[in-house]
Order: C-alpha cells, then sequence, then structure tokens
C-alpha cells in the first residue's frame, strides 16, 4: 500500500518536474514577431490567411485533424511555422510548396489539380456520367413497354 | 452476351480493388518521405552535450551516415536506444543524433545513464531542423549518400534485424555505386 502510494507522489512529482520543465521551454524559445499576446497576427489580413491555410494543412501526427485543429506538439510548431512565413510575406503557395516538399502530397486536404490526381477529381462526374446512362437506359427500355392499364379484365 | 459480360467485369473489377486495397501487407498510414534521392536538409545547430561545439551535417559530405531522430519523452527510442549501440558498435558508418524538442539536461542525462551511439548530436529544441527533415515521429531514421543525397527514411524504433535489411545493403550499394 505504502509502496503503491509512493509511487504515486512520484508520478505527480515527475508530472510537476514536466510541467515546469515544459514552463522552462516555452520561456527559452523567443517570442515569434509580429504575434500579439494571444497569439494571433497582428495583421488582421494575415491571421486571415493563417486561419485559411492551416485548416488545409493535415496533421501527420493525428491524420484526419488539419493542423489548426490539433493540439500535437507538431501541429504547433507547423502553425507556428506558417505564421513566420506570413509575416516574412511569403505567399500561400510558397507556403503549401514549403510543407509539401517536406512531408509530401498528403499534408493537403484539397489535392492541387495535377496529371495524377485527375482520377480523384474527375471520379465524381465519371459517376454522374454513369448514373445518368444506366437511368437513360432504364427510361428507355420501359418507355417502350406496351401500356398495360387498359380496361381491366374483371374475374 | 452483355448480360453476363457486365457483370463479369464489374466483379473482376471489385477483386483487383480489394486485392489491393484490403491486403493486409499494406500499411494504410506508411507515407513515403518526398525528401527521398532529394539532397538532404541542411542544419547548423550544437551539441547536446556541448552547447559550445556545433553540430551541422555540411561536414559529413563525402561519406555516407544515418540520422537518427530521438527524444527522451519519446518511449520507442527508448525501446530502439540498445539496438542503436549495438549497430554503434559495428562502426560501419557514422550515427548522427538529432534530438528534436527535448531538454539539454534531460538529453544528457540519457546519453550518460543508457550509453551513446552517436558520433554527435545536435539539439533541435525548437524543432526547425526537424520540419526541415519532414520528421512527424520520432523514432526516425535516415540514411544519407555521399552526395548528401537521402537515399532512406525509416519509421519506427531500430532493430537489429531491420538494420541487417533494408540499411547494410542500401550501405553497401551507396558506397559501391558512389566510389
Amino acid at each position: 500500500m505504502s509502496r503503491a502510494v509512493h509511487g504515486m507522489s512520484a508520478a505527480i512529482a515527475a508530472f510537476g518536474l514536466a510541467l515546469a520543465g515544459a514552463a522552462g521551454a516555452v520561456t527559452d524559445v523567443a517570442p515569434d514577431r509580429g504575434v500579439d499576446a494571444n497569439g494571433q497576427l497582428e495583421n488582421h489580413a494575415l491571421q486571415t490567411r493563417f486561419e485559411r491555410i492551416t485548416y488545409q494543412l493535415r496533421c501527420l501526427v493525428c491524420q484526419n485533424e488539419s493542423i489548426a485543429d490539433s493540439n500535437a506538439d507538431l501541429a504547433v510548431d507547423l502553425r507556428r511555422q506558417v505564421r513566420q512565413m506570413l509575416v516574412d510575406g511569403k505567399s500561400d503557395a510558397a507556403i503549401f510548396d514549403f510543407m509539401t516538399d517536406r512531408y509530401g502530397e498528403f499534408v493537403r486536404f484539397s489535392p492541387p489539380l495535377e496529371p495524377k490526381t485527375l482520377l480523384i477529381w474527375g471520379a465524381p462526374f465519371i459517376m454522374l456520367l454513369l448514373g445518368g446512362l444506366i437511368v437513360f437506359r432504364v427510361v428507355r427500355h420501359r418507355s417502350r413497354m406496351p401500356l398495360d392499364d387498359g380496361p381491366a379484365t374483371g374475374p | 452476351m452483355w448480360k453476363f459480360l457486365l457483370p463479369f467485369a464489374a466483379f473482376v473489377a471489385l477483386v483487383v480493388l480489394f486485392a489491393f486495397g484490403l491486403n493486409p501487407g499494406r500499411d494504410i498510414h506508411a507515407l513515403p518521405s518526398p525528401l527521398i534521392g532529394k539532397a538532404a536538409p541542411a542544419f547548423e545547430l550544437t551539441d547536446v552535450l556541448d552547447a559550445a561545439r556545433p553540430v551541422s551535417n555540411s561536414g559529413l559530405q563525402g561519406q555516407v551516415y544515418v540520422l537518427n531522430v530521438w527524444a527522451t519523452w519519446c518511449v520507442p527510442c527508448r525501446e530502439e536506444h540498445d539496438a542503436l549501440l549495438a549497430i554503434a558498435r559495428q562502426h560501419l558508418v557514422p550515427i548522427i543524433g538529432l534530438n528534436w524538442k527535448d531538454q539539454r539536461e534531460r538529453a544528457k542525462q540519457w546519453l550518460e545513464q543508457l550509453g551513446n551511439p552517436y558520433q554527435a548530436v545536435a539539439f533541435d529544441g525548437d524543432g526547425r531542423a526537424a520540419i526541415d527533415w519532414g520528421v512527424y515521429g520520432a523514432p526516425e531514421t535516415y540514411l544519407v549518400d555521399r552526395q548528401g543525397r537521402v537515399i532512406f527514411k525509416f519509421i519506427s524504433p531500430m532493430t537489429q534485424q531491420v538494420w541487417d535489411k533494408e540499411f547494410v545493403p542500401r550501405i553497401a550499394a551507396a558506397r559501391g555505386g558512389g566510389a
């Protein structure tokens, strides 16, 4: 029993240490340029672009979240990276290129329209075309069937 | 004729799709690194063990080396540590460490207590170098050839088996081809 309690207090102490360490690590990092006390970019136009871009980038640690939504460490780092690139005057395309060069096409939630992504973008239209074709054939087939709403033949 | 052929073609198409999609050997989370075949990103950092000592990968041009990304908060890194120590003892290639988003003191303590398989360990406290390498989960191990190109990336704890199977032949090929 006392062993367990001892283990627990040790765990709590370790957790406290970890927190203190994390706090220490945060103060080690120089404050980001162009960012206000709430972590928002001072320039509102940049903040709007920042939000749009980070919603379109996948967090690779938690693959179905965007880096705007995720609390993973890597997402925090990538948000900071996007912020700094915006402050440095980089274009949206340059930021997406930066990310795909490092993490691959997979970081983008909406893949760019290229020859190799043609099937992804074209699939909905192909499906629509196929469905339309089937409906057309069925309707034509049925319209050629004889009408059977003639006088009812009683029993 | 069509009544038979069309469903049969659809069936064959589904079989092919499922054979690929449901193949248990295929890891749907595997992400090919876009870095393969490209120049290894340069970093200029300091050594974990000595903040005054610079560590960069520009000095490694011309030799095959391994970059291992690790951190003390990373549990699987602890798991692979003994394998790394054993691999380092073979002195096949220099192993460079990239200590990712860690604390210097803890990293130092880790290396002192568990042993140090690295020729040098770069301290990447804010994770910027790791972003350049496309790191998204430690441990990750990269193989760089003599021309400074990344030729292989392995995500997961290193083991002797993986080393012998995936790394050793590639190192031999990189040396043979680049000589």
